[in-house]
């Protein structure tokens, strides 16, 4: 069994003739215990590919599975029993806490709904919070207001972790934190990690999924680039977005090097969907790459390496 | 907390101490006539006569009072004495400054009882008067001096006797048509004002919210109907409706309370559903029914808590709907007779020709304690809405 | 030069108050980029809202603030209103808050002009179309409005509605949080070159140093409402001396050490 899995995944919405596609054939394979980093910036089918796995979205073609199970078609009980296994952590943590709640009490909810006693849920509570560096009295704040971006943030992460997930599906969680606070979550995740929970990253911070996962995958605009070990991607990044991805990374004292110029010519169907805007396109291109295996590990879709 | 500032929550406390406990300081009951009927209030009539009550006890057999003033306008006389041996003479006197006259004679009997009223036909007979004279100046013929004695041939063993001579003043409001101290109905009609504002407004808060919260968590059908219901409430005309079932169902409070809440839930439930609708699609709520909570744990423990704030501020507001609505029904008569409403008042001064006879101490009070009660709650709800709404909130620190 | 000299600010609620700058001084010279980093609640974004005097009603400023030799808090509401812009202008942080979303980008650009310059509107489209082109976006964004750009394009037309009336100094406050990684190198470049091209004195807020590395002449690191400690970039990140910046570079350079 894998923790999670996507096959031939194509995802679009529709809105009266107009389509928009957001994802575009996307197969991955994270094994129990396993951590990978799903890396794309707006538009690229990330949160999409959360989505269509959590069973919110229903794929299009192929198929989202967690724990083997696809939660868009799989009955309500099984449904309950997969999402109870995983922990969420969305992109807002506006609107994914509860505003009429505690902080404490937001966190202690999670463990109540799914083991019903309360003397272990504020244990549980206590100990998550304190973990995640949320102050004593912080706790009995309202999640209304009065929190910074990167508290409720930490609450959100909480709420996901406190009933022990096997996986945890986290969009851009250390988005709102400061540059102390983000290794805080990030020990509390790499904590975990060893402890077996495996965990699917999105970010579009290449750096932050080196630090934090074995794998990662590229994603432009719905469409798989480059797949590999995380260390090897942003050192060695192959396919042209990736390595744009990487040097438009501010680095600490290193000066911004060249940026990719949006082009903006025509999109040509059936091309690869990088030529608009790639430094480094050829005749190939005007023929789509297929995402394939080039060496131990490592795939990519462009013509430089197939 | 701001709120302490604010002057209606203090009038409103002391309205409602005042509308508790102000109805045991009177000795009287409120249907009771203390005076006859549209008499001025003390303050407005200072050289009116004031109430005479006279008492004849065995101790006191004669009273003596000055009187300044014009004739009154009642006369009464109530008691009873009993004699040991029935007396040869027993005559009850009264003495005007222009000579003296017998009330009542009860010479030879043991035991008696009296009840004398100026207005009864067979008293003015006795004083030699004619049937429809007023023997009002006949009793009190000039200002002077005058008494009330009994003069009998031996002491009685056991008498008591009242004369009540009701002033053309009385209270702090007068009286209306039927003598009722105006005081005091005004002071009961806090009473039922608050009563019938205040639960109509709960109930059809209560009926909102419920509404509210079916039609925009569950959406479908039952959003449909009772979004229908809604929009056919408010487009029917209120007052003639609620006129139509005021006559039909009868007249008593508790169909009036329904009636009035019958037709108030309808914005709440329409604020309720929207804040429902938008707060159904948000990411926590997704996140909680994928764990698996059920429908009555998200309503309950998130829903629910979330429209609260915007509900006391609707109450607050919906209080001066309902008492206005009351005090219109009451006005057009459609009220229990029994209860004492501001709007019955109100009712009764222009049934009973209050307005004609320039009793103006009957319509102003009703009239402005509903206006003031309504300010009141207007605040009151105004505040609590800055308050809760968090746009109109300033950032605090 | 902006000169900013002991600017402290308290800000008054109705339960306390808050001082949020203590005691800051600070100079930008036309053609230089200063970026102040701090973390959120450190008094970064009230340093440029007391510079613009655009603070909240009621709150205490005290201190001076030299726009080239006049103290700005010293002059009346109308006086500065003539500055404001013309010599000093804001990238605000978010491109919703500098864009209205009733109004197409040309007439939004043109506005300042037509407000502070006293221009007629030809003129001022004209040289809109011409600021269109500089912060490079196609000239026919002019008609569009603000919802139909990306978060990127938006930006970029928040900075040339800044750049309107000519100013000697801009003042951005995070022009680059939630934009993409990508967008974020070009709006950085953009404002390099603009910087370069116009002379100006670029004041910038953020509280990504490694993105304040790579665009300063010199960084200011604020904590707690107090400039900590100010120097050259490179100078800075290499050897950091007060007990902040020195945990800020330490957790920064983990990130990129480890694996």
């Amino acid at each position: 069994m894998n923790a999670a899995q996507a096959k031939n995944l194509r995802v679009f919405f529709s809105k009266g003739k107009e389509v928009t596609w957001a994802l575009r054939g996307i197969d991955f394979v994270l094994p129990l215990g396993g951590s990978l980093a799903l890396i794309g910036e707006s538009g690229s089918g990330k949160t999409t590919l959360l989505r269509a796995l959590l069973g919110l979205v229903a794929p299009s073609e192929g198929e989202a599975l967690l724990f083997d199970t696809n939660l868009s078609s799989a009955e309500a009980a099984k449904r309950r029993s997969v999402r109870r296994r995983c922990g969420y952590i969305a992109q807002d943590p506006y609107g994914s806490l509860p505003p009429t709640l505690s902080v404490e009490d937001a966190v202690a909810e999670v463990w109540q709904l799914v083991h019903g006693s309360t003397e272990e849920a504020k244990e549980k509570t206590t100990s998550l919070l304190e973990e995640l560096n949320i102050e004593r009295e912080m706790f009995k704040s309202s999640l209304r207001d009065g929190l910074s971006g990167g508290q409720r943030q930490r609450v959100a992460i909480a709420r996901a972790l406190v009933l022990e997930p096997e996986l945890l599906l986290a969009d851009e969680p250390t988005s709102m934190q400061d540059a102390s606070t983000r290794w805080d979550v990030l020990e509390v995740l790499k904590r975990r990690i060893k402890r077996g929970m495996a965990l699917l990253f999105v970010t579009h911070d290449l750096l932050l999924a080196k630090v934090i996962t074995e794998r990662g995958l590229v994603l432009f605009q719905g469409n798989p680039c480059e797949e590999g070990p995380s260390k090897a991607i942003i050192e060695n990044p192959m396919h042209p977005y990736t390595e744009a991805l990487a040097s438009a990374l501010p680095r600490l004292g290193k000066p911004l090097k060249a940026a990719v110029r949006r082009r903006g010519a025509p999109k040509k169907e059936g091309g690869c969907p990088f030529l608009p805007f790639c430094p480094k396109s050829f005749d190939k291109c005007v023929t789509s790459p297929p995402f394939e295996d080039i060496s131990l590990g490592r795939k990519v879709a462009c013509w430089h390496f197939l | 907390m701001r709120l302490l500032h604010r002057w209606s929550l203090w009038a409103l406390a002391l309205g409602a101490i005042i509308a508790a406990i102000g109805p045991y300081f009177f000795k009287t009951s409120p249907e009771e006539a203390v005076a006859p009927p549209f008499v001025k209030p003390v303050w407005l009539a200072k050289d009116a006569p004031p109430s005479l009550h006279l008492t004849i006890t065995e101790g006191h057999l004669e009273r003596r009072f000055l009187w300044e003033y014009e004739p009154p306008l009642r006369f009464s006389l109530k008691g009873a004495m009993r004699f040991e041996v029935p007396p040869e003479v027993a005559q009850i006197v009264w003495q005007t400054p222009k000579g003296t006259m017998v009330l009542y004679d009860a010479s030879k009997k043991a035991e008696s009882r009296i009840d004398l009223d100026a207005r009864d036909v067979s008293f003015k007979l006795a004083l030699g008067l004619s049937p429809f004279q007023n023997p009002m100046p006949h009793l009190f013929p000039a200002t002077g001096e005058y008494a009330l004695r009994l003069e009998s041939s031996e002491p009685p063993a056991e008498i008591s006797l009242a004369l009540q001579v009701p002033g053309s003043r009385w209270g702090l409001l007068g009286t209306d048509q039927r003598g009722r101290d105006v005081f005091h109905l005004f002071i009961l009609g806090i009473r039922v004002s608050l009563l019938v504002g205040l639960s109509a407004t709960f109930i059809a808060t209560a009926l909102g919210l419920a509404f509210g919260l079916s039609s925009g968590y569950f959406g479908g059908v039952i959003d449909a109907v009772i979004m229908r219901a809604v929009d056919v409430l408010l487009s029917v005309p209120t007052l003639p409706i609620m006129i139509v079932l005021a006559g039909l169902w009868g007249k008593g409070l508790f169909n009036l309370i329904l009636i009035l809440s019958a037709f108030s839930w309808m914005s709440t439930a329409r604020t309720v559903r929207s804040m429902t609708l938008s707060l159904r699609e948000a990411p926590f709520v997704e996140g909680l029914r994928a764990l698996g909570a059920p429908s009555s744990y998200i309503l309950w423990r998130h829903l629910l808590p979330e429209a609260l704030p915007l509900l006391l501020a609707n109450i607050a507001l919906g209080v001066p709907g309902a008492v206005l609505a009351e005090a219109g029904l009451s006005f057009l008569g459609l009220s229990d007779p029994r209860l004492v409403s501001w709007g019955r008042m109100l009712h009764e001064a222009h049934a009973f020709g209050a307005f004609t006879s320039g009793a103006w101490w009957l319509i102003l009070p009703p009239g402005f304690g509903i206006a003031g009660l309504c300010l009141v709650f207007l605040d009151l709800g105004r505040h609590l809405e800055e308050i809760l709404d968090p746009r109109l909130r300033r950032k605090a620190l | 030069m902006i000169s900013i000299k002991g600017l402290r600010v308290t800000y008054h609620g109705e339960r306390r108050s808050v001082e949020a700058l203590r005691g800051v001084s600070l100079d930008v010279r036309q053609g230089e980029v200063v970026s102040v980093v701090g973390e959120s609640g450190s008094g970064k974004s009230t340093l440029l809202f007391a510079l613009l005097r655009l603070l909240p009603y009621g709150t205490s400023v005290s201190g001076q603030v030299f726009l080239d030799d006049k103290d700005v808090l010293e002059l009346s509401d109308e006086e500065f209103r003539k500055l404001r812009w013309c010599k000093i202008a804001l990238v605000p942080q978010g491109s919703m808050n500098a864009l209205t979303p009733v109004m197409t980008i040309g007439s939004q650009i043109a506005e300042p002009m037509e407000v502070h310059l006293d221009l007629d509107k030809i003129e001022a489209k004209r040289i809109a179309a011409s600021l269109l082109e500089e912060v490079e976006l196609p000239v026919h964004f002019s008609s569009r409005y603000p919802h139909q750009l990306s978060g990127g394009q938006r930006q970029r037309a928040a900075i040339a509605m800044a750049l309107a009336c000519n100013p000697n100094y801009l003042l951005a406050d995070e022009p680059t949080t939630a934009l993409d990684v990508i967008v974020q190198a070009e709006i950085v470049k953009l404002l390099l070159r603009l910087v370069r091209e116009r002379n100006m004195g670029l004041l910038l807020v953020t509280h990504d140093l490694p993105l304040a590395s790579g665009l300063s002449d010199r960084i200011a690191v604020m904590h707690d409402g107090a400039i900590v400690e100010e120097g050259e970039s490179l100078e800075l990140i290499e050897s950091p001396r007060h007990r902040h910046t020195k945990a800020l570079v330490t957790a920064l350079k983990k990130l990129e050490v480890e694996s």
